[in-house]
């Protein structure tokens, strides 16, 4: 595993704190991932419970399991990244080279990178039902820019694509610049996105298309 | 990165026209293409390993065919 120093913020007061986004995980390193988290998990769905917050207000990944996840990063296409802050996990994403092409007519059929799963950790969910805002920010969007990355290191020219849960859906559209490009019924019926090569050179240089 | 090592690879004429194609096609160096295609073989492998079939799909024509993986 490779390791590069980047910086994430604390959401409330907005300082830089020094963090780690690691290259190369492997499978055991998201049975640590979840084990880090499930007990956060278990916290959150108690309090949304006794809330009696709706349920179309939940997180919507809070039924993932990143254990049930990690045989798929001993294939040569998966790949996994995380953040570390405080000696602890606080965002993960695997993503996939080979099985997933471009839809976006200027470069349809040509490979791109499929980000496959991507969550912060639990402690970092903005949940204003229940009065949490998350202790770190940033995560995501250094997640996303490592995918971005990949795609150019893989030659792909900084082509993402991926399927967003709805409440991501902003994220990827304003906040990464990518493409909409229908609901996908082999796919839940989730939107489908994907950062164009012109999107991609954008965000790589300003980190932002917005 | 990880480490990567170096091997030569013969082909013939017809393999290596239809590498330079794909390579053209895909816009990627050939050994990103052949990169490509082991990551791709390699997952089609395992999931065929347990039991899953690889199918084609023409939405247009509604027509669905098994391809058959050696």
């Amino acid at each position: 595993m490779s390791s590069f120093p980047i910086q994430i913020q604390l959401r409330e007061s907005r300082t830089d704190v020094d963090a780690s986004l690691l290259d190369g995980m492997a499978p055991q390193d998201l049975l640590v991932v979840e084990s880090e988290w499930s007990a956060e998990r278990s916290l959150v769905v108690q309090e949304l419970l006794r809330n009696g917050v709706d349920r179309a207000k939940w997180p919507q990944s809070v039924h993932w399991n990143w254990a049930k996840k990690a045989p798929m990063l001993g294939m040569l296409e998966s790949s996994g990244f995380g953040l570390v802050c405080e000696n602890r996990w606080q965002g993960v994403m695997m993503t996939k080279t080979a099985s997933a092409f471009a839809r976006l007519a200027a470069d349809k059929g040509k490979p791109l990178v499929y980000l496959d799963f991507l969550e912060v950790a639990p402690w970092n969910w903005a949940i204003p039902e229940l009065g949490r805002s998350g202790r770190f920010r940033l995560i995501g969007s250094t997640l996303f820019w490592r995918a971005v990355q990949q795609s150019n290191e893989e030659g792909f020219h900084g082509r993402v694509g991926l399927h967003a849960l709805p409440q991501a859906e902003s994220f990827y559209e304003q906040g990464c610049g990518m493409t909409a490009l229908g609901r996908d019924a082999a796919k839940q019926n989730l939107l489908y996105f994907e950062l164009s090569r012109q999107s991609a050179e954008r965000y790589l240089q300003t980190g932002d298309n917005t | 990165m990880a480490n990567k090592r170096t091997m030569t690879l013969n082909l013939t004429d017809a393999e290596m026209d239809a590498l330079e194609k794909l390579s053209e096609r895909k816009d990627l160096s050939k050994t990103a293409v052949l990169r490509q295609a082991l990551r791709l073989y390699q997952a089609v492998d395992a999931r065929i390993e347990r039991g899953e079939k690889l199918f084609f799909e023409d939405e247009a024509k509604k027509e669905k065919a098994e391809v058959m993986v050696l």
